[in-house]
């Protein structure tokens, strides 16, 4: 088939296989930003517990694949009595694995921080958490606009999990095997879905740099 | 009840390692209401050190030390709140690189005096003026010069009504032409009966400016008198020596 009869066919279905594919990323990487702040509130505290927990999470989840974690969710957990919905395995795999990252993209931005701030702000009689709050997150943010950008592309990418199981409605990876049970879409039913994946990321890099100028720490 | 004589810094024998670097070693020291002390001698000699361990940025082995009579807590709200009572100039200036001058100088009183931002802003501009970088309120740091962006930083520390300042080498990273203009606004503030420890490098400075001046040598006080007295008839040979190293 060619391009222009899949989507004079299935327009609609990609249309809303692009929509659910943006809801995806967009839970996703808001819960894996939280938890990464958390995360890395965790491996900076002054406790040492939480320094290891933190440590101990980044290492899991930034080395498991993602296909392992969800089968994992989808067929493990039910041995424990745990039963997700197939959408919620699809959005804990793919908000997990990029908070780990989100994690270290931070500890590379705290690692920007001069340590006489740590101490100008210690000195000032400021607390861990308003330290944290004020002056090293604020920082850390502002120096990971780009790697950030990046996160939000791979986690983009990483919601194609969500063809490995059944999911209503479908998200860009996942109809193009169900277009292809159904006719003969070939590689063409892929350049579409993959010229959606492009564009998205295309705009989300755009916007990535237009933030990173705004909000660059002059030094 | 604070005594009248109970001075506002008291170290007693204070003792600090790093590893088996032994870098001060029995300190004791009193800073009184009022006074400028200055601590000066070779690099190494620990004194930095010592400014730092006062309000615990270093930790100590052994000894005391104490702010108005009370030792100061190991960690947690009560350190935090005993360093806000303290100043400290750093000779890297340190202030927060992704906020403006304004917001360098409110962030503590607001945060940690729960100070109105209104009157916290109003309070820092008093103080920019003060020292002469008002007009730079709304830049960041990297737009300042090192000579404003140390100015600056002086009246962040002084926004927090501070009982004592601790200055740490606060000239020895600008050009020879802004050292004048922080040093200016140091003899000010001691003029003004602000308490001060001064570790410097500039001996005009202390011989006007300090109360008192204390030599410091591999982690020992080898001397300490009057500025008349320590610069023109040291009565140590390690002073004697370090004055003339200086006359080269």
């Amino acid at each position: 088939m060619t391009i222009s009869a899949l989507l004079s066919q299935y327009g609609d279905r990609y249309l809303q296989a692009l929509f659910e594919t943006w809801k995806l990323t967009v839970f996703s990487f808001a819960g894996a930003f939280l938890i990464g702040i958390l995360i890395t509130v965790m491996r900076v505290s002054p406790i040492k517990p939480l320094r290891v927990f933190g440590d101990f999470y980044v290492q899991i989840f930034r080395n498991i694949p993602g296909a392992a974690l969800l089968i994992l969710l989808v067929y493990a957990l039910p041995y424990l009595k745990i039963v997700f919905a197939y959408r919620v395995c699809v959005l804990i795999a793919t908000t997990l694995i990029p908070s780990a990252f989100c994690s270290e993209h931070l500890m590379s931005g705290i690692n920007t921080i001069s340590p006489g701030q740590i101490e100008a702000a210690r000195a000032l009689g400021l607390s861990f958490f308003q330290m944290i709050r004020r002056v090293i997150i604020p920082q850390a943010l502002r120096s990971t606009v780009l790697p950030m950008t990046n996160l939000l592309v791979a986690t983009m990418l990483t919601t194609s999990l969500g063809s490995q199981v059944p999911l209503r409605p479908m998200e860009l990876t996942g109809i193009v095997s169900y277009i292809n049970t159904r006719s003969a879409g070939g590689v063409a039913a892929f350049a579409i879905s993959a010229a959606l994946y492009c564009a998205t990321a295309l705009l989300i890099g755009f916007a990535g740099s237009l933030i990173d100028r705004k909000v660059r720490i002059l030094r | 009840m604070i005594q009248k004589d109970t001075p506002i810094i008291e170290l007693k024998n204070v003792n600090k390692f790093f590893g088996n670097l032994h870098v001060l070693k029995d300190i004791s020291l009193q800073v009184h209401k009022g006074e400028v002390v200055v601590i000066i001698g070779p690099s190494g000699s620990g004194k930095s050190t010592l400014c730092r361990t006062i309000n615990r940025l270093e930790t100590i082995n052994s000894g005391e030390i104490l702010i108005e009579g009370v030792q100061i807590p190991e960690e947690g709200k009560e350190l935090a709140a005993l360093r806000s009572q303290i100043g400290m100039v750093f000779q890297s200036f340190n202030l927060f690189a992704h906020m403006s001058i304004l917001d360098n100088m409110t962030l503590a009183p607001v945060d940690v005096l729960k100070m109105k931002r209104k009157d916290a802003r109003a309070e820092a501009m008093r103080l920019l003026e003060r020292v002469g970088v008002a007009d730079q309120a709304n830049k960041v740091p990297s737009q300042l010069s090192g000579g404003q962006q140390q100015r600056a930083a002086i009246a962040r520390a002084l926004a927090m009504h501070p009982k004592a300042m601790l200055f740490d080498e606060p000239t020895s990273a600008l050009d020879p032409e802004m050292i004048g203009e922080v040093l200016n606004v140091m003899t000010e503030l001691a003029a003004e009966g602000m308490t001060m420890l001064i570790v410097t490098h500039e001996m005009n400075f202390a011989r006007r400016v300090a109360n008192r001046v204390i030599l410091m040598d591999g982690g020992c006080i080898v001397e300490e008198s009057e500025p008349d007295t320590f610069f023109s008839d040291p009565q140590t040979d390690r002073a004697k020596l370090f004055l003339n190293s200086l006359n080269k």
